[in-house]
């Protein structure tokens, strides 16, 4: 049993592509997500409760998964609008922000670890969205949110 | 060039209408127990920039964007018996010098002053925030 430490810098890694090859870590096409500021997996059940006649509390059952990834990230040139350098990952090519306007579906793998074999990750498919670019002379580089939307499961895995 | 030379460039062009006033591209260097600058009264010395270098922002993939604060004192010290006429104009135009340093996001400037017997010393501070 031991807490995740990602102080090392080689920690959280995300990767993304058009493919499910494209978008794993280490792939030779993969987009890797770079100067990431912060990261969050939301794995979020609906519920619905009821009441019983039989039972003093409410009863309560979860419904299907909101799941997202939402992160913070400092804006590269080259990954936000896209280096065109005819990867066979159309994710690369296109950027964050043409993968979002074109609504690109994109598959996505999340290391917790780092990149070695067995690190623990969280992957799945879904859509960009939510890019918010800003910049201001007391922020003055530009940043911008983004949010996977993922379309079905989150699925836990291993590099 | 340094934030220093850009400084006494910025300066001696806000001054060029004030031919009473000179800028010196010397340290404000002491001279026989003297500052130049109150030796040589009328004339603006510029200091050594002092650079602080702090992160701005820290990143999961441990990349880090720096922040650099440099810090330049200015002096300039006049006859305190007879001020002159036009030093108010003056010193704005030393103020004013930190708007024309490029590539910086936030300057600011401000002086104080000091009285010596019959020398009134002008301290400007600048500050200059570049990423």
């Amino acid at each position: 049993m031991a807490v995740i430490n990602v102080t090392d810098g080689s920690s959280c890694i995300l990767a993304i592509g058009n493919t499910a090859v494209n978008g794993a870590i280490g792939g030779v096409d993969a987009l890797e997500i770079p100067f990431i500021n912060d990261i969050t997996v939301n794995a979020s059940t609906g519920v619905t409760r009821y009441k019983v006649l039989n039972s003093a509390s409410e009863k309560a059952f979860t419904t299907p998964s909101t799941n997202q990834i939402t992160l913070n990230c400092l804006v590269d040139e080259a990954v936000f609008f896209g280096n065109a350098g005819g990867t066979t990952n159309k994710v690369t090519n296109d950027g964050l922000f043409g993968a979002s306007n074109d609504k690109t579906e994109v598959h996505f793998e999340l290391s917790f670890e780092g990149s070695t074999a067995g690190d623990k990750t969280i992957s799945g498919v879904g859509y960009i969205s939510g890019l918010a670019p800003t910049v201001s002379m007391e922020q003055a580089v530009w940043q911008t949110p983004v949010t996977i939307e993922c379309d079905g499961n989150l699925t836990a895995g291993t590099i | 060039m340094s934030k220093r030379t850009d400084l006494i460039s910025k300066i001696t062009t806000n001054l060029s209408a004030y031919t009473a006033f000179t800028v010196s591209s010397e340290m404000p260097f002491i001279s026989g127990g003297i500052p130049l600058y109150e030796k040589n009264m009328k004339t603006i010395y510029v200091g050594e920039q002092n650079i602080g270098v702090g992160e701005l922002y820290d990143t999961l993939d441990g990349q880090v964007i720096n922040e650099t604060t440099t810090n330049i004192n200015a002096y300039l010290s006049v006859d305190a018996k007879e001020q002159l006429t036009n030093i108010d104009t003056v010193i704005a135009q030393i103020l004013l010098a930190r708007n024309g340093i490029a590539n910086t996001v936030t300057s600011t400037s401000e002086y104080d002053t000091d009285i010596v017997n019959d020398v009134i010393t002008y301290t400007f501070e600048f500050n200059f925030t570049t990423v």
